[in-house]
């Protein structure tokens, strides 16, 4: 964990300080919406600190609140938080837990992609890790209370900045990953199985099972694609 | 809505969602390193990338994919990310407004 890699972390996830203050803006104001207080809002930003499951519980929201409910999409929503530990304990296995675990409260799906695309060009480094994320919470939970603080409604580039941003960066990210040519099949498989899941499962789970389909394909290949 | 009771609801939330991302790195320090598992780790990440894009793409619709192309052609000849991000959603604003 180094200084430098925190402040190169940091630097690269700046444009998130944009992209999640435009999603929690959004969220922030739907929250608003359901009657939720400032604080509470505030609060459910930093703590559950997930678009894709604040979305979901957002959805259940009722009079008494489903807590079993919500507590099992939180869970299904997340499974891909496992699969994303697991990866970093390999990248990061030599650090003692204390170091690390903290960071993982901010885990998100960019940040965990930023870190192993820079850990393949610079070496793993938890300080990437934890300054990568700082812009991305800054950014969510700040756009929650700005909704509360400004008179803003959603509109057409608030919503684009929200849904368009964190994946324009990460395929920015993806010139990285490219081994060689026997990356495609695996990656046209990723590509096919999320776009079915995406179309006749659930979204939340095109990711996940996407990119398994596609590792399960790199792994017949008889060296990494 | 009791304020007590929400709170109480927004906090089993969170430790359940932390629970969720640090489960994965406890679990994986009994996993062997040179076993399937972790040569599927080692291998996964590109995929991911790749499935979480085609997520993105498919949410914001023709003017996200328009958007997505767009940032990433700019990155391969420009190699710089903000101005793959900028070019990226200009064009995917320019491609709402044209209505796709």
């Amino acid at each position: 964990m180094t200084a430098a890699g925190f402040r190169r972390g940091l630097v690269a996830a700046l444009p998130f300080l944009l992209s999640n203050g435009a999603a929690g803006l959004v969220m922030g104001l739907t929250y608003k919406g359901l009657g939720l207080g400032a604080e509470h809002a505030i609060l459910f930003s930093l703590l559950v600190y997930s678009a894709t499951a604040q979305a979901i519980t957002l959805s259940m929201w009722a009079h008494p609140l489903p807590v079993v409910a919500m507590v099992v999409a939180c869970i299904a929503t997340n499974s891909r938080y496992l699969l994303m530990g697991a990866h970093l304990r390999q990248l990061f296995g030599g650090l003692a837990p204390r170091k690390v675990l903290p960071t993982l409260f901010q885990l998100a799906d960019a940040s965990w992609l930023m870190t192993s695309s820079d850990a393949d060009r610079n070496g793993p480094d938890a300080g990437y890790l934890l300054g990568s994320s700082i812009p991305m919470a800054i950014g969510w939970v700040g756009g929650t209370a700005l909704a509360y603080a400004a008179p803003l409604a959603a509109n057409e580039p608030l919503r684009l900045a929200a849904t368009l941003l964190p994946t324009m960066f990460i395929a920015t990210l993806l010139p990285s990953q490219w081994k060689n040519v026997r990356s495609l099949w695996p990656w046209l498989t990723s590509a096919v199985a999320a776009l079915l899941v995406a179309r006749f499962v659930d979204p939340s789970w095109s990711m996940l099972i996407g990119g398994g389909c596609g590792t399960l394909v790199s792994m017949m290949e008889p060296k990494d694609a | 809505m009791h304020d007590l009771k929400v709170l109480g609801v927004i906090c089993i939330l969170g430790v359940t969602c932390y629970v969720m991302r640090a489960s994965g790195y406890v679990l994986a320090a009994s996993m062997r390193d040179d076993g399937i598992a972790a040569r599927f780790l080692q291998l996964a990440p590109g995929n991911l990338f790749i499935a979480f894009i085609v997520g993105g793409c498919l949410s914001g619709g023709l003017a996200g994919f328009v958007g997505t192309v767009v940032a990433l052609a700019t990155m391969a000849i420009t190699a710089r990310e903000w101005a793959a991000l900028g070019a990226g959603f200009g064009a995917a604003l320019a491609a709402s407004a044209l209505g796709l």
